[in-house]
């Protein structure tokens, strides 16, 4: 299967190559002003990358040799130099019929739109974090901080066994209920395409909401105490200074999770869909990585599946851009 | 996963060429084939040895315990470690993973046609020719090895499921594979109401579930409980009843036993959308357990242990699950309630052998050993030890069944409770354990159970024996055989009423089909499952016409009907080689 560009290989190469043209023109510049000595000492940092280099070469470009699978009629028995090569048979197919790009549409669009929403959710841990970071008692505040932290280190099958065992159509909930005689038929939560991309969003949320603040909560930690003086000085009060200040201050390190969390969400998105799809939601529910499991692995064919995958690097290249203007527009500083 | 192997394979490409093939051949012949022993197989061996069963039919996974491991370390010195892709889910994952990988198992259990032919070319499976002419048991059936082998270069597999019974008599012994099963009692409870069609069925179900809505285990009971883990073309529970009128299905086409009639299986007024109907009717009767949507067949399974479902698909369902002693004591239990315009489908007796093939891998460090066991599987021995017991495998004899004075085989005390009873706790000397737990994993018949054993001359499957017979008559099954007119089996009875079609076994494959018609096949069978069970459950009529309407038009749209040829080719092409088999053989 091919391993499409990461967004993280693309930031870190590109920060080399920026790196390299500095140094570059540092050499120019430095080449009739300053010893040979200083030659040698650029050479002995440029070894010290190199291990780096080497690693992103190996697990991120290497990869993409995978891509050549997409060519071929890949059947594992006869290894891939065994099978017949097909040229871009496989990517006709892809736009073959209306109904197909029907379905890529389909599964472009549930990839996006949890994606967004995933995005969107994003403020949350922020919010969380700062609203946390404000309540005085230290019990409660690290109560608060455990129980909320706790269902990120929980598998995406386990949260499905919670799921079902609460929502199924004799699960708690129903059967709560039902005796309550609020309901006489089991409510489809699980097997329904209904607001499946919301359900599916704010199951992230439960699950990540209080981990996503950890990294905000140390970042509060280290603003200067300074400001908070003397804005009190000044008259603000406990709002103001939340919005004034620790947002504000937060923001970098927003910004950077933000870029980091679309990398995670093309990249490990596929757990929880897999485990929460069925046949009545998998339209909505099918995002890309579970589309190109679904034709891979389930449907045996692995060709196909690489051609698809291949679409994911686009949407990852097409995200980060989108982040990286937002980040223009709103700190005035581009990320990558 | 398959990505490092490709790597090598492709340094090696850019080495050299010529370097590759090498390889390649290197791989086919695999070691100990061509000097394989000319001596017979040993009684001993000295060293324990773990060899790795890949079986697509096993449910569990690991090493085989109880008596039947016990067994097989007493006569091999082997353990079984047994690689099941259904355990592991997925597809074909699990298999893709290992084929990629170079080394599928030692012995592999496959399926004839695509995957036999692609193991060959890629050197995963050795050519057993010298090994096969050590192989007494198998041999037996040369016919069927032969025919397997056809145009291969050398022995690679041997078939299963082989008999010596003509091809146009019914495999099935005393049960048919399909029928409707219902829950006896409670159908005697509303009177025997006499049902004409599929769709009459439906009120004497709701009746019956009216009569006992609750299940002695305090649960909710419905007549009918689906599960979605045997989903495959369809929705593998509304295929069934088209078996009850002599269709199986053949990719996307519904074909009828006796070649008379090829339904696709999305036209409007295919059997397939009529069941569909059936279980939309069902479910606005409130017939249908809501669980039905996420169960899969091990919860239904348990459900309908404690009662809970009235309506069994399939005999060996609903009897292995409730009709135990107690239960037929009190006369409860599931028994065929025929529909008068039933034509049950019946699986002749494969010509060939089965669809599923016995090989021995390539990696095998010891093939002669692998070689061993594998015939002591086709040994009368290995016949009555393995077969799975939904097949009515006898078990060992002398623990499980002896012959007695008139030389005729009956089940021992030991083996009534065993196979009949709650189970039974297996002697230390035969390996210990739950009797049903030590059974073998393999989950594969290699001789059908109706064929004769030229020990005993009396069939390997117990039920059919006279002594079971007599000692098993019981209020269950008196009640049943009093209402139905004094018959002994299901099959009896069908045979006599002409309710039953069979197919003649051809042991036909079909051919290799290209990547493309695969891939659409794999994405319309997403949609047709999908879609099934979206209208089974539908809220209203008009929902159910929408989704219908949704189904047809997606499924053409991705390529339906380029996969409908060619498995109307295939269908066509069945039933000729069934006329021919049944011309020659019947």
């Amino acid at each position: 299967m091919a391993v499409p560009v990461n967004v993280s290989t693309v930031v870190a190469t590109e920060r080399e190559q920026v790196r390299s043209r500095r140094s570059r023109g540092a050499g120019r510049g430095g080449r009739e002003a300053r010893p040979p000595s200083h030659r040698r000492q650029s050479f002995g940092l440029f070894l010290t990358i190199v291990p780096f280099l080497v690693l992103i070469f190996v697990f991120s470009y290497l990869p993409l040799y995978g891509w050549i699978y997409s060519l071929f009629d890949y059947r594992p028995a006869r290894g891939l130099f065994g099978s017949e090569f097909v040229g871009l048979q496989w990517f006709r197919m892809l736009v073959g019929s209306p109904t197909q790009v029907e379905q890529i549409v389909q599964v472009m669009l549930n990839t996006l739109a949890m994606s967004f929403l995933g995005i969107a959710a994003s403020v949350l841990p922020l919010a969380f974090a700062v609203f946390l970071n404000e309540i005085r008692a230290k019990w409660f505040k690290n109560l608060v901080q455990t129980i909320t932290t706790l269902p990120n280190f929980i598998s995406w099958v386990l949260v499905y066994m919670i799921a079902f065992s609460m929502f199924s159509s004799t699960g708690m909930v129903n059967g709560l209920l039902e005796n309550w005689g609020v309901i006489s038929e089991p409510l489809k939560f699980l097997d329904s395409d209904e607001h499946v991309w919301l359900k599916m969003t704010l199951w992230g949320i439960w699950k990540t909401v209080g981990w996503g603040a950890i990294l905000y909560l140390a970042a509060i930690a280290g603003i200067d105490q300074s400001l908070y003086e003397s804005a009190k000085m000044d008259g603000a009060g406990r709002f103001h200074t939340m919005w004034h200040i620790t947002v504000p201050q937060l923001m970098p390190t927003f910004f950077v999770l933000l870029l980091l969390a679309i990398a995670n969400i093309l990249n490990n998105g596929m757990e929880q869909y897999y485990v929460f799809q069925n046949a009545f939601n998998r339209e909505t529910i099918e995002v890309l990585d579970l589309y190109v499991y679904n034709i891979g692995m389930t449907g045996g064919n692995l060709s196909l599946a690489t051609a698809v995958s291949m679409l994911k690097s686009v949407i990852s290249v097409a995200l980060l851009l989108a982040v990286n203007a937002l980040s223009k527009r709103v700190r005035g500083t581009s990320l990558v | 996963m398959s990505r490092p192997v490709a790597r090598r394979s492709l340094l090696a490409g850019g080495l050299s060429l010529p370097l590759l093939g090498l390889g390649l051949s290197s791989c086919s012949s695999g070691p100990g084939a061509e000097e394989g022993p000319a001596t017979p197989f040993p009684t001993a061996w000295d060293d324990q040895a773990t060899i790795d069963v890949f079986d697509g039919l096993a449910n569990q996974m690991g090493e085989q315990p109880g008596w039947f491991g016990h067994l097989v370390a007493d006569e091999f010195a082997l353990t079984l470690n047994v690689i099941a892709p259904n355990v592991a889910g997925g597809g074909d994952t699990l298999y893709n993973t290992r084929v990629a990988a170079g080394e599928l198992g030692d012995l592999v259990l496959t399926d004839v046609g695509q995957k036999l032919d692609e193991l060959i070319e890629g050197g995963l499976l050795m050519d057993v020719s010298s090994l096969y002419a050590n192989m007494d048991s198998a041999s037996r059936f040369d016919d069927a090895v032969q025919k397997v082998n056809e145009g291969k270069d050398g022995i690679y597999a041997i078939p299963t499921q082989v008999s010596s019974l003509k091809p146009t008599e019914p495999s099935e012994g005393i049960d048919p594979t399909f029928g409707p099963f219902v829950r006896w009692d409670l159908y005697k409870e509303v009177g025997y109401p006499e049902i004409g069609t599929l769709e009459d069925l439906l009120p004497v179900l709701k009746e019956m579930q009216d009569v006992a809505p609750e299940a002695d285990n305090g649960g909710r009971v419905y007549a009918l409980s689906l599960f979605n883990d045997w989903d495959g073309n369809y929705m593998n529970n509304a295929k069934q009843p088209c078996c009850y009128y002599g269709y199986d299905e053949v990719g996307f086409v519904l074909a009828k036993a006796d070649g008379s009639d090829y339904q696709s299986i999305l036209d409007s007024d295919s059997l397939y959308v009529r069941v569909l109907q059936w279980f939309f009717d069902a479910n606005q009767m409130g017939l249908v357990d809501p669980d039905s949507t996420t169960q899969n067949y091990d919860s239904l399974f348990s459900k309908m242990q404690g009662g809970q479902v009235l309506f069994s698909f399939w005999p060996w369902q609903g009897q292995a699950a409730y009709n135990s002693e107690a239960n037929m004591a009190e006369g409860k239990g599931f028994m065929i309630a025929p529909l008068a315009d039933q034509k049950i489908f019946s699986y002749g007796a494969p010509a060939f052998g089965a669809r599923q093939v016995f090989g021995v891998g390539s990696t095998a460090e010891d093939p002669e050993r692998v070689a061993a066991f594998l015939d002591w599987l086709y040994s009368p021995a290995g016949v009555y030890s393995n077969s799975s017991q939904t097949m009515g495998a006898a078990g060992p004899q002398g623990l499980t069944w002896e012959l007695n004075d008139d030389g005729k085989p009956e089940l021992t005390d030991f083996g009534r409770d065993a196979l009949l009873g709650d189970g039974a706790t297996v002697p230390e000397e035969w390996g210990g354990g739950s009797y049903t737990d030590g059974a073998s994993w393999l989950n594969v018949t290699t001789v059908l159970g109706n064929d004769e054993d030229p020990e005993t001359g009396h069939p390997f499957n117990y039920k059919m024996w006279e002594t079971y017979q007599q000692s098993v008559s019981n209020p269950l099954t008196e009640d049943w055989a009093g209402v139905m007119g004094g018959y002994a089996t299901t099959m009896e009875y069908l045979n006599d009423n002409d309710m039953v079609l069979v197919a003649p076994g051809a042991s036909y494959v079909a051919p290799q089909e290209s990547s493309e018609v695969e891939t659409i096949r794999n994405q319309v069978k997403a949609v047709i499952v999908e879609n099934s069970w979206k209208m089974a459950f539908a809220s209203d009529q008009a929902t159910f016409d929408a989704l219908l309407k949704d189904m047809q038009e997606t499924a053409e749209g991705l390529g339906y009907q380029t996969v409908l040829d060619v498995d109307m080719a295939n269908a066509e092409e069945q039933n000729a080689l069934r006329e021919s088999v049944a011309a020659e053989f019947g």
